[in-house]
């Protein structure tokens, strides 16, 4: 019996998913649940029925999805399950049936400002899903929102290929390793910051992951290295996706490959903001398109005419006394320094320079802040220009994330 | 008070490897006395703020110790 989800202590196989979602007798339009399992049980009836379905972040919080527009009449729509499924292959078939109709409706993570609503269509959310017996003993470790893209991604992936999901992603950080272990998975989606919170507490390589699908920050190659400490057969892939437009690009390394398929709907321009065709996007009235293209407010590098390295998201780039600093580059410099586990440069307003920059740091257990404090300053010193220098350093234990389990940078 | 604002300013001369102060005069300029460049200034004008929520330039750019101690007394 092949297994669908583990989730905290339950397994749950594809034939009792199957029997769950016969005996569901109907599901809500709006889908703001923390249960995990019960979130992709509801997609999928949405999927065989070809309804329209909303994910909501669990944590959004009541005031905040009525800053969305959302109707308390809206939020209690519900629609009954017509269809009843004999077996995995009825499951696939009724899902392409009914495809057309369907309607998947995401909030954006918002990191500035309010969340944005985007509508995708089976085609744009699966577009990279590739099905093929060579995937049939795929495990994956799911350390993902299942309410966000990057997750949604994961999930039609395993669901397609009949790939167990072990969900990782709000698990007792000490307990990954021996779950990873136990249900010998071979392949995790998940943010640069959740590795990097997850791998000081293991003991010992995990040696079953053959891929790390990891995006969402710049690369890192500190990160890398470590990745590769602890999971040493594993090949390594960073994603560029965001809620707009689905999954774009993939990268080993830093370096991202155009493909040829959407060569002439990306463009680069003169700021370096990378720029999308209308016709890659999701459906949204709040997309501001400058003559068909989106703006990303994604800032890259070009390499030639395929490939492109990311620098920064335009909002972040921090102004000091005139100079624009990269908080990424900063970041990563602090990372590379002995004991320190993760930084997060933040901008502090003050009317002599505009900004200063600031750090959160959080360290290995036992280190002495004061000395490290001292240590980071004269580090940096050596390898970055003054202003480039976080003025006010903070230790925290751990930091701040965003719902895609990015660093909260507001 | 005043020896919280000396603690402080000595935190930003310090790190920044400048000499550090005994006492406070009150005549004593950050910038010509004290060395203090744009960014000791931003440095020093925030831990002020985190300690006493006021932002000593507020109305302008003070250079004088005795300006700040006067600015947050104001408070």
């Amino acid at each position: 019996m092949k297994l669908f989800f583990h989730y905290k202590n339950t397994d749950i196989t594809y034939e009792e998913l199957i029997k769950d979602i016969n005996k569901t007798y109907e599901i809500k339009k709006y889908v703001y649940e923390k249960d995990p399992y019960e979130i992709l049980k509801q997609l999928i009836i949405s999927l065989i029925n070809g309804n329209q379905i909303t994910l909501l972040d669990s944590d959004f919080s009541l005031e905040e999805i009525k800053n969305l527009e959302i109707s308390e009449f809206e939020l209690e729509k519900k629609y009954k399950n017509k269809e009843k499924i004999k077996n995995i292959e009825d499951l696939y078939k009724k899902i392409e049936k009914n495809k057309d109709q369907w309607e998947l409706t995401l909030y954006t993570s918002g990191t500035t400002g309010r969340p944005k609503k985007v509508i995708h269509k089976l085609d744009t959310v699966a577009r990279s899903v590739k099905k093929s017996e060579e995937f049939m003993k795929n495990v994956w470790g799911y350390a993902y929102n299942p309410t966000h893209f990057a997750g949604l991604q994961v999930f039609f992936q395993a669901l397609f290929n009949q790939n167990p999901m072990i969900y990782i992603f709000d698990e007792n950080r000490k307990e990954i390793e021996e779950t990873l272990k136990k249900y010998n998975v071979t392949h995790i989606s998940a943010t640069p910051t959740f590795y990097r919170t997850v791998i000081p507490y293991f003991k010992n390589p995990v040696e079953k992951i053959e891929r790390i699908t990891t995006g969402g920050e710049k690369y890192d190659e500190t990160f890398e290295n470590q990745l590769k400490k602890y999971f040493p057969n594993a090949k390594i892939r960073n994603v560029y996706a965001s809620t707009e437009a689905g999954s774009l690009f993939s990268a080993k390394g830093e370096i991202f490959k155009i493909s040829d398929r959407i060569k002439d709907k990306i463009r680069i321009n003169e700021n370096n903001e990378l720029l999308i065709h209308k016709s890659l996007l999701g459906q949204s009235e709040t997309f501001k398109l400058e003559n068909d293209w989106y703006k990303t407010g994604d800032i890259v590098e070009k390499i030639d005419e395929n490939h492109f390295k990311f620098i920064s998201r335009k909002s972040e780039m921090i102004n000091i006394g005139g100079y624009k600093v990269n908080p990424h580059e900063i970041e990563a410099e602090i990372k590379k320094i002995e004991n320190v586990v993760d930084a997060l440069v933040s901008a502090r307003k003050n009317k002599i320079t505009g900004n200063i920059l600031t750090a959160k740091i959080s360290l290995k257990e036992n280190i002495d802040e004061k000395e490290m404090e001292q240590k980071i300053i004269n580090n940096l010193r050596e390898k970055l220009q003054e202003w480039k220098i976080p003025r006010i350093i903070r230790f925290v234990d751990q930091i701040k994330l965003t719902r895609t389990g990015k660093k909260v940078r507001k | 008070m005043e020896n919280k604002i000396k603690e402080i300013i000595n935190i930003v001369l310090e790190k920044n490897n400048k000499e550090t102060v005994k006492d406070l005069n009150k005549e004593t300029s950050l910038r010509d006395d004290l060395g203090m460049d744009s960014l000791d200034l931003a440095e020093l004008t925030v831990r002020i703020e985190d300690e006493y929520d006021v932002d000593i330039f507020e109305d302008g750019i003070i250079d004088k110790v005795g300006e700040i101690i006067e600015k947050i007394s104001k408070r």
